[in-house]
């Protein structure tokens, strides 16, 4: 055993006891209870921070002496990877971390962020109470007379301007119930202007994704990048926005000895691992991905059974690669032929394959094409639905996953169901109202079933002229739960937006930038949140599982959670009884576990049916038995055997058909109801298409049908041996197996549609019994069809490449030109225009480096919760801008030196420190987006409420960047713009 | 002097560690031209080889944090622990030594003639203030200082280590703040006797006539002899040293990386204990080592017999200028 | 007697700085001390290395040797403690310290020191107090070691990377994984802090 002590004597002979440290000791030895107690004015500034010999710790182990440490098990809310973080409790305060060893997404791991979570609930820079503006000054409020006002404010813009005039932004930190009860919140007000961060982070992935294979999210796991021979990292930097699942590539790079190829316009810390590194221009994805296909279908590295079987549309992708030669890749790109062949014979030879990206494919005006054409690489080299390949796409956000798949998306009710008619009425049937009840709330049917205003416009809804919305009025009120608007781009436009409100909503742990950007002085208010470690309920990570997540505290000074926040306002809406009608509500406090049961009896078409509270929260008591690589449990578990961990959806049918879950989508080498599965029938059967042809020596058009099923291809034990479409009643009856049928199913599905049952389809079907046949006869309940590798739905159907709005290269616009102006979710895209001028202002030549952002390991999002953590701000105490020598040289510019960041629209400007470093190539300019607090040069430390400030202030990034809107999802354009950089 | 060299031979060494470069790389590129940044890593002893001390990025403000290796730590600790107990120790105790045995072959120095009963103004009150000022903060700091380096071997076992830490806490506080009067001492000290140190020819003679140790002869001085003005200039030039470097430990990394601390603690240190030396001899020779010497600096006032043996030149112009006739005749 | 090590594997390590704040979080590291730290060399450079440093529990470590009031002490288990009530703040152990980790509060002005401040291992104080008492967690953090725990921050290290443990079995993993990938820079401040190195 240790033996630590030195030879001490007993009696010891002091001039003075150590009185130093005590003194200090004293000064801040504050109880917890003292210290969430709600006094003002705590710490002011980084200055202030103790500096003294020894800070006695008053939240630390060891516990207090007599009170009982339980441990509990929650799951960090920084990213999507999902790591378990234990939290030990004593006396009602978290006094310390554990690593978990059993999760099998972590292994016990954190980053920064994981690592110091506990000082997210236990910050005393947390916004206390509820706060609202009189003429400027943040007066405390009482909750009740917050929800009397802010209710009252809103009903009233709703009588005057109509529910669209309410804006409800929400947010990817909620649980998977929270989120769910947040969209719900806003149908029932009325209204599609619902949305959350996925809109600026992955929903062009969702969007571009979906269309080519039927669901938008990753198709593998961070633990399965461990089977991958070849690991192409394009727009990505893992390393520092998702540490853990380095754990995973790492340790499959070195089993493997794999290569690891990082493609990116910085060499980033996760390029440090890789095997190889290829610097690339911003913006040029398509152009690399075409160059790599070029020599791909060059030397018929393809995999030709693949394409046959599963793929459609070749034919027109082959046509686009062909003007892809690599002169003309090396024109766009920069990358010479050599590179672009290498990386593409290796991600084709040396097989299975795995494409990850993250925001630096995602974040262009050709997001959703950036994304197909990731997707049409691996349907290329037929690296879909195996092992260790797949398109593993790393969200953001704990929660991203969820809250998009729970229908935080304008486009979309809960679980893709989108917005026409149907879809209410699937979802009225769920929430046991009325359909025209519901449809009354809107002020049209048209309204209902059109999509909302993406969060990235919310601004130009709100200053535009009402001709030009497509909605009554303009918005004249913000509900923000949980969202920045530091990392919306366009900031001096959101300014002006924020002034003209009449009301603006901020529930948050923190004030944010929401309170302090604009003059406003009356009109707002901030109510205090908790953070997810004070409530109950699920997260979904990126790789599609649930987790569980136990209340550790209770939410500390006067913070709410968001289940009871949103229903106070649906009580003070007057629809509090309809919309919790299956959902226990006691003392105010709202049942998370009968949240998720709704979301299990309405979540169908995503495989959000199996994961009940039950089976999560066995998952979670579990965690040590599920396989670090397959994610799988043993099979003769009395609790979870044969499940894979979290129930990665889709997981069929009701909970009690214990359907496993899905760890890869589209593998057909399982039978569906072990986890395998097709490509989805999404799309229909077939497709017609008239092409002109040649026959008899003359051109003549001829109108084919093309077979969008699949072809000789289907998942293992199948007894459909080749493409099928997706299971309605009808189809059952075809097939002779509605007789598999229980009579309570039966009676369900003729409940749905009494008039034609046989339409009633698996994703309706509220009994599950249609997924459960076509499951049990080993099929997909959504049909085995083929990837398109042609979305004829979308702006370009073919992924085409379109220069960046604000371009370095104005030489390429008449050659790659963005697409023409036009109306998308209600609001105008002039992004043609804005092009256009640029060019022919020569901006890029007053403007001359490409400036783009990203993310930084230390914080997250819009940063206002971990730049207040006293451990994370320690680490980054400054914005700054990353710069080459070579740039900095020509501009007298060094390391460490106040520099003027001048963007090219609304004369915008940011004062931070200049990082001179080769991780930039020359001519790019690279900002973190976490900042916020400072606004062209002013600090406005003193706007935040009393004590609330966060510890680190600084400049956006989005005070600089630009216009620039995906046509098919409203993605802004933050990763490409340009800017001028000058010594301060 | 072997200790010295070694002193200076580690110092020396240390000076050429400090010299941290940035690591060379050599970058390994793919078949294909493109960087393999796995394959470009050097391994860690090479970087050492390259530049024994390693430096990269950090993001804390803590500048001296981005030093992530330097061995010479384990040399400054030799320096520290070894060169500086031994060297020091040989040197102070062979001063002390010296001294003795100066003390046993000649004995106090007399005054020749015997005291006269006049005295005369040696030193006025504020030079006296001055070297006042400077020798207690000098013995002040000598006594800190060395605890400092010999306190936990000669000490620390009188006392117990809790005793200890206590007396070595306020040493540590007293001889940081004694600084401060030191340098005022020293620059009074400089600036009031800065004349009458400058070499003049009678030093020359002085030294001829064997600097009043033979006792047949009679060294001429000035207010001050060459012996004197050797203490002065070496005390001076000691004394900045010691004053520079030890602000440069006062405020540790005020602009200093980690080899300029450890050059400035050797510096510190070395010097330190070479003063110590030099101003022992000075001790001694102003009170056991010489009668009448002491009164000097005590009262202001020195006979004028042992004026004249020691400081003729001085005397003479002295009472030129007071325009009255010394008495040769003994007091008695 | 296993001898306890640190070992980072640079080739695993991506600069998250999980270490820094957990080492943070579990002893209540006030601001601007910083126990552990993690520093890029080439940074931004292809053959970028990030490495974790702390103090490394050195074989004869230099710091207990310059101490001038011996308050710095290797256990049984070869972790080097120290005394902060015997401490004197003087910053000699800094100056003989090859990875830069003792750290001092800063107290009054200018550069006056406090106390010294540095990874204990996780293991509690060098002091009188009892292991695992709150005493002892107010001057030094926790006691991790005494219940058997190592180091937070290589228990969560993102990639493994932070190795702690009895210094043969973490030279065995480190040797393992060099053997299996084909490559590893070695184990930064191996031969300076033990006298020994490892295979790479």
């Amino acid at each position: 055993m240790l033996i630590r002590k030195s030879e001490r004597r007993p009696e010891r002979a002091r001039l003075f006891d150590a009185a130093a440290d005590e003194a200090s000791a004293k000064l801040d030895r504050r109880t917890f209870l003292k210290r969430s107690g709600v006094t003002a004015g705590a710490l002011a500034a980084v200055g202030e921070l103790a500096l003294h010999s020894v800070r006695k710790a008053e939240a630390g182990p060891p516990p207090p002496v007599g009170a009982t440490v339980t441990t509990r098990k929650n799951v960090c809310t920084h990213c999507s990877v999902g790591c378990s973080v234990i939290a030990k409790v004593a006396n009602g305060v978290w006094i310390g971390q554990e690593p978990d060893y059993d999760s099998p997404i972590n292994r016990g791991s954190h980053c920064c962020k994981g690592a110091a979570v506990r000082d997210d609930v236990l910050n005393e820079r947390r916004l206390r109470y509820p706060v609202k503006l009189v003429n400027g000054q943040w007066t405390r409020i009482s909750w009740e007379k917050a929800i009397d006002e802010i209710g009252d404010k809103l009903l009233d813009i709703r009588q005057k301007a109509g529910p669209d005039s309410v804006y409800w932004l929400g947010s990817a930190k909620f649980t998977n119930e929270a989120a769910y009860l947040n969209r719900k919140l806003a149908a029932f007000w009325g209204t599609n202007n619902s949305d959350h961060q996925a809109r600026i982070c992955h929903s062009t992935t969702v969007t571009g994704v979906a269309n080519t294979w039927g669901y938008g999210a990753m198709t593998n796991s961070y633990n399965d990048i461990r089977n991958a021979k070849t690991i192409l990292l394009m727009g990505g930097n893992p390393a520092e926005a998702h540490p853990v699942s380095l754990q995973h590539i790492l340790e499959g790079k070195e089993l493997n000895r794999a290569n690891m190829i990082v493609v990116d316009p910085r060499m980033t810390r996760t390029a440090a691992h890789a095997t190889e590194y290829v610097r690339v221009r911003p913006g040029t994805h398509i152009a690399t991905i075409y160059g790599m296909l070029w020599h791909i279908f060059e030397n018929g590295w393809e995999d030709k059974e693949f394409l046959a079987q599963r793929v459609y549309g070749l034919d027109e992708v082959r046509k686009q690669v062909a003007k892809w030669p690599p002169k003309e890749v090396e024109r766009v790109t920069g990358l010479p032929e050599a590179q672009v062949k290498h990386v593409a014979e290796l991600f084709a030879k040396q097989r299975p394959s795995t494409l990850i990206w993250a925001m630096g494919q995602t974040q262009f005006t050709t997001g959703t094409s950036n994304v197909r054409a990731s997707c049409l690489l691996l349907l290329a080299t037929g690296n879909m639905g195996l092992p260790g390949a797949g398109a593993n796409i790393f969200r953001g956000h704990t929660n991203v996953q969820g809250a998009t798949d729970l229908g935080l998306d304008v486009t979309s009710l809960p679980l893709y169901y989108g917005l026409a008619e149907e879809a209410w009425r699937h979802w009225c049937r769920v929430w046991e109202v009325d359909y025209d009840w519901m449809k009354s709330r809107f002020p049209d049917k048209k309204l209902m079933e059109t999509p909302g205003i993406p969060s990235t416009r919310w601004f130009d809804a709100t200053l535009l002229p009402k001709n030009q919305i497509s909605q009554p009025n303009p918005v004249q009120a913000m509900f923000i739960m949980g969202h920045g608007v530091n990392t919306i781009t366009r900031m001096p436009e959101a300014v002006k937006g924020i002034e003209k409100l009449e009301l603006l909503v901020v529930c948050d742990p923190y004030p944010t930038a929401w309170s302090v950007l604009s003059e406003r002085k009356n009109g707002t208010y901030l109510l205090p949140a908790c953070t997810s470690f004070e409530m109950e309920g699920s997260r979904t990570n990126s790789n599609r599982s649930l987790q569980w997540g136990e209340k550790i505290v209770e939410p500390v000074f006067e913070s709410k959670n968001d289940y009871d926040t949103m229903y106070l306002f649906a009580r003070k809406f007057g629809f509090a009884d309809l919309m919790f009608k299956n959902i226990k509500v006691e003392n105010g406090a709202v049942s998370a576990d009968d949240i998720l049961r709704e979301i299990n009896r309405g979540g169908w078409s995503t495989g959000y049916c199996g994961q009940s509270p039950e089976r999560l929260k066995a998952h979670m008591r579990n965690q040590h038995k599920f396989d670090l690589v397959t994610l799988r449990a043993p099979k003769d578990d009395p609790e979870v055997g044969g499940d894979y961990y979290g129930l990665p959806w889709p997981c069929w049918g009701t909970p009690e058909y214990r359907h496993p879950g899905t760890p890869i989508l589209y593998n057909t080498n399982l039978p569906v109801k072990e986890g395998g599965g097709t490509f989805r029938a999404r799309f229909g059967v077939e497709r017609v298409v008239k092409r002109k042809v040649m026959e008899n020596g003359q051109e003549v058009e001829r109108e084919d049908h093309d077979n969008l099923l699949a072809e000789g291809s289907y998942s293992v034990g199948s007894e459909i041996k080749d493409g099928y479409p997706e299971f309605t009643l009808g189809v059952l009856k075809k097939l002779g197996w509605d007789k598999d049928l229980t009579a309570q199913e039966r009676e369900t599905i003729e409940r749905i549609n009494p008039a034609d049952p046989d339409k009633v389809s698996w994703s309706t079907d509220l009994s599950g019994g249609i997924q459960r046949v076509a499951i049990e006869h080993g099929c997909s309940p959504y049909g085995n069809a083929k990837a398109r590798m042609i979305a004829w739905n979308l702006p370009d159907p073919v992924p085409v490449h379109r220069e960046p709005i604000y371009t370095p290269r104005p030489d390429l616009v008449a050659d790659y030109p963005t697409l023409p102006d036009a109306k998308q979710f209600r609001v105008p895209n002039i992004g043609f225009s804005v092009q256009k001028a640029a060019v022919d202002r020569a901006i890029s030549k007053q403007f001359p480096l490409i400036l783009s952002s990203g993310r930084l390991v230390e914080y997250e999002g819009g940063g206002e919760e971990t730049r207040s953590n006293r451990w994370l701000a320690e680490l980054k105490q400054h914005m700054y801008v990353e710069i080459n020598p070579a740039d900095a040289a020509e501009r007298g510019i060094v390391d460490g030196g106040w520099v003027w960041v001048t963007g090219a629209e609304n004369s915008s400007r940011a004062r931070m420190k200049a990082q001179v470093t080769e991780r930039v190539g020359k001519g790019v300019a690279w900002m973190p987006f976490h900042f916020a607090g400072w606004y062209e040069g002013a600090d406005l430390r003193a706007k935040y409420p009393t004590g609330a400030d966060p510890i680190v202030l600084g400049e956006s990034v989005n005070t600089l960047t630009t216009y620039g809107y995906d046509p098919a999802t409203g993605m802004q354009e933050p990763k490409a713009t340009l800017c001028q950089i000058r010594a301060a | 002097m072997t200790a010295f060299a070694r002193i200076r031979f580690a110092a020396l060494l240390l000076m050429l560690f400090g010299l941290a470069t940035a690591p060379v790389l050599a970058q390994k590129l793919g078949p294909d031209g493109a960087p393999n940044p796995t394959a470009s890593v050097t391994n860690q002893k090479t970087l050492l080889e390259q530049a024994p001390r390693t430096q990269g990025r950090i993001d804390i403000p803590d500048v001296k944090a981005s030093v992530l290796m330097q061995p010479a730590g384990r040399t400054w600790d030799y320096f520290h622990e070894v060169l500086l107990h031994w060297g020091g120790a040989v040197v102070i105790v062979g001063m002390l030594a010296v001294l003795a045995l100066a003390y046993l072959i000649m004995g106090r120095l007399r005054i020749e003639a015997g005291r006269s009963g006049q005295t005369i103004v040696r030193f006025k009150a504020f030079e006296r203030f001055a070297h006042w000022l400077t020798a207690v903060s000098f013995v002040l700091l000598g006594l800190t200082g060395l605890n400092i380096t010999f306190g936990k071997v000669l000490l620390r076992p009188l006392v117990g280590p809790d005793l200890f830490s206590d007396i070595s806490q306020i040493a540590k506080y007293v001889h940081n703040f004694t600084s401060f009067a030191f340098v005022a001492g020293l620059v009074l000290i400089t600036v009031l006797f800065f004349r009458d140190n400058l070499f003049k020819q009678v030093d020359i003679d002085w030294v001829k006539q064997g600097g009043g140790f033979i006792k047949s002869k009679h060294a001429p001085a000035g207010r001050f002899n060459l012996g004197e003005k050797m203490v002065y200039w070496l005390s001076v030039a000691a004394g900045l040293l010691v004053s520079a470097s030890g602000f440069v430990l006062l405020f540790p990394f005020y602009g200093t990386n980690i080899a300029d601390m450890q050059i400035a603690q050797v510096a510190h240190a070395v010097i330190a204990i070479l003063f110590i030396a030099l101003i022992l001899g000075h001790i001694y020779i102003g009170t056991l080592g010489m009668e009448g010497a002491f009164e000097a600096m005590g009262t202001g006032e020195v006979d004028i017999n042992w004026a004249r043996e020691h400081h003729d030149r001085w005397l003479a112009e002295k009472l030129e200028a007071e325009g009255r006739q010394a008495s040769a005749t003994p007091a008695e | 007697m296993a001898r306890m090590k640190f070992l980072c594997d640079a080739d695993r390590c991506i600069d998250c700085n999980a270490c820094v704040t957990a080492c943070k979080n579990e002893n209540e590291v006030p601001w601007g001390i910083n126990r552990r730290r993690v520093v890029t060399i080439n940074d931004g450079k292809p053959g970028e290395r990030s490495v974790s440093m702390a103090c490394m529990h050195c074989t004869d470590a230099p710091c207990a040797s310059v101490c001038p009031v011996k308050c710095i002490y290797p256990t049984e288990d070869g972790i080097v403690l120290h005394d902060k009530d015997l401490c004197i703040g003087c910053g000699y152990c800094f100056y003989a310290c090859p990875f830069g980790a003792p750290q001092y509060p800063q107290v009054g002005n200018f550069g006056s020191r406090g106390k010294m401040d540095k990874c204990t291992y996780c293991a509690g104080g060098g002091g009188p107090e009892a292991p695992g008492s709150a005493e002892e967690y107010a001057k030094y953090g926790s006691n991790r070691f005494g219940e058997g725990k190592l180091p937070m921050c290589a228990e969560m290290c993102s990639t493994k990377s932070l190795l702690a443990g009895d210094g043969d079995i973490i030279a065995q993993i480190y040797e393992e994984r060099v053997e299996k990938r084909g490559y590893g820079s070695g184990a930064w401040g191996w031969t300076t802090a033990y006298h020994e190195d490892v295979k790479s």
